[in-house]
């Protein structure tokens, strides 16, 4: 009586689920493997060819490794400037403390959009930092943050930053302070209590932040396009392109795939070994 | 003691550098939307507040603004719905696999947003709802719903059960103690995820931009395809507007609920 009660309050989030997300995705595997004629379009048989040219094509290779790089790069960005703040964030014993966790917060609120359109100010020929570095003297002409790697670097990493510091914020906080305390009191440098305590303590909450951060990098969209324009592609906006400019939709979903495949491998793993590092703390 | 003292002072000035490189595009845009100029220039060059006027006065900026709202309360509401119950189902319950139950509705956290949008574009095309306010609205619901259950069932969670026994006991059925009893107690959770919900809607564009019909168009899409065509000081002057509503939202919500306690 009660399982049945609990399946029909379910019955509604799972319905919409299926209906809305799981099915359609799953419909993109047929589609994947439909050979494209141009001009024509989806024609009906069978072809790997989308497949064997995402994996082989140095065009398609060339993305695929930019936004894994961009992924790796982005992540380590943000846990080595987010990781300070997390810690002075679950630490102090401000009154301030929530409010500066709003703080943090609330570029995560602030719309996606909204937030890549400062950086486009920022970064742009004439744009703020190109000031910044001119006046400085340490450029004398201006330097190119746009539509390359360096931009969508920046960008990402303030994006995603927030993600970071607020996994980090609650993995630190549940480290207890005698255990540190106690290295202290046994002699241990403050360096080494850090190292040697702190640190692996909250491994597993760097573990998921930096998986969190990866995937939500391979698959940003607006931030990619807005600070990489039509010509420097990521996965995302190769998809976008695909489906909404080039209309070879085979192709597309072979792409939407793979890029599927690698989210969900990753968070997979991530899961795995978070069990693994968990059973032994 | 001088090494501990230097070491406070370093993570205090690493800390408000973080925060100001945090900030940083939000001054930026807050002061080109002030600027005299017909271009984006900071610093502003002459202050005006001819841009908002001029933004506020575009019927299309207006019509998105709506058709944005709109969608965003509609999706909300569908998402608090199914995400309550399934909240209560999954921390009440026993239900077999509620594990996988749970995992599958946290999916959209981590999902590709371009996927779904195309996903749904493809799928949505065959069974004819392609354009229609029903589809947008649906696929909103996916990728609001996860926001509700993380905050319901948190909610939830710090809430005893045998308060809900009780009025059981007491003569109450099932639905008046969980609308008397429990629900004024998650009230927290609930508004954390309508908050959660209604921003991540009124935010999309992955998944807006493949769906939108002829004639519909969400403010966050209308900002983007602006930037696309090439950026001015009335886009500085809407992203301004969001910004000081984003931030009222939060103090509020911070104020009201203690928001940082669901993020």
């Amino acid at each position: 009586m009660t399982r049945g009660h609990g399946w029909r309050l379910l019955a509604p989030a799972l319905v919409l689920l299926a209906v809305a997300f799981v099915g359609p995705v799953g419909m993109l595997v047929p589609t994947s493997v439909r050979p494209y004629v141009p001009l024509v379009g989806i024609t009906s048989g069978f072809t790997a060819r989308h497949y064997v040219r995402l994996l082989t094509d140095s065009y398609y290779l060339e993305i695929i490794g930019r936004t894994l790089v961009l992924g790796l790069t982005v992540t380590c960005s943000t846990l080595i400037i987010g990781y300070p703040l997390a810690f002075f964030l679950a630490r102090t014993p401000s009154r301030w403390r929530n409010w500066l966790t709003i703080l943090v917060v609330f570029p995560l609120m602030l719309n996606l959009v909204v937030r890549t359109f400062g950086w486009i100010a920022l970064l742009a020929q004439n744009g703020l930092v190109n000031q910044a570095l001119q006046a400085l003297g340490l450029v004398e002409s201006p330097v190119k943050l746009l539509f390359n790697f360096a931009g969508l670097l920046i960008g990402l990493t303030h994006i995603f930053l927030p993600f970071m510091v607020l996994v980090l914020i609650g993995a630190i906080q549940n480290i207890p302070r005698d255990v540190e305390d106690a290295a202290r009191v046994l002699g241990a440098s403050w360096g080494s209590a850090f190292l040697r305590i702190t640190l692996p303590l909250s491994a597993p909450g760097i573990l998921s932040g930096s998986i969190l951060v990866f995937v939500l990098t391979i698959s940003a969209l607006v931030t990619p396009r807005l600070l990489g324009g039509p010509t420097y592609q990521v996965m995302s906006t190769l998809i976008y392109d695909e489906f909404l400019s080039r209309l070879n939709w085979p192709a597309g979903s072979a792409q939407s795939l793979l890029l599927t495949v690698m989210v969900l491998a990753l968070v997979y793993l991530s899961g795995r070994l978070a069990r693994r590092t968990g059973a032994r703390v | 003691m001088t090494a501990a003292r230097v070491r406070t002072w370093l993570l205090r000035a690493w800390v408000t550098l973080v925060f100001g490189f945090l900030m940083l595009p939000v001054v930026v845009i807050v002061l080109a939307s002030l600027s005299r100029t017909s271009y984006l220039t900071v610093p502003p060059r002459g202050l005006t507040l001819t841009w908002f006027s001029k933004v506020l006065s575009d019927p299309e900026y207006v019509q998105a603004i709506v058709f944005s709202v709109l969608l965003a309360l509609v999706a909300t509401a569908g998402s608090l719905g199914a995400g309550i119950a399934a909240s209560f189902a999954l921390i009440r319950r026993r239900v077999a696999g509620g594990a996988g139950v749970a995992a599958l509705l946290n999916a959209p956290l981590v999902f590709p947003g371009v996927v779904v949008g195309v996903a749904l574009l493809q799928f949505y095309a065959l069974i004819h709802l392609n354009g229609t306010f029903v589809g947008l609205a649906l696929a909103h619901m996916v990728i609001t719903v996860p926001y509700v259950v993380r905050a319901v069932t948190a909610s939830l969670q710090g809430i005893d059960p045998e308060l809900e026994n009780a009025a059981r006991v007491l003569g109450a059925s099932g639905p008046v103690a969980f609308f008397t009893v429990t629900l004024p107690l998650i009230r927290p959770g609930v508004a954390a995820g309508a908050l959660f919900s209604f921003i991540v809607s009124f935010d999309n564009v992955p998944v807006s931009i493949f769906l939108l019909g002829a004639g519909q168009m969400t403010l966050p899409v209308k900002i983007f395809s602006a930037i696309e065509y090439g950026v001015d000081p009335s886009i500085a002057a809407i992203s301004t507007m969001l910004i000081l509503l984003t931030g009222l939202g939060l103090a509020v919500a911070e104020r009201w609920i203690g928001f940082h306690r669901f993020v």
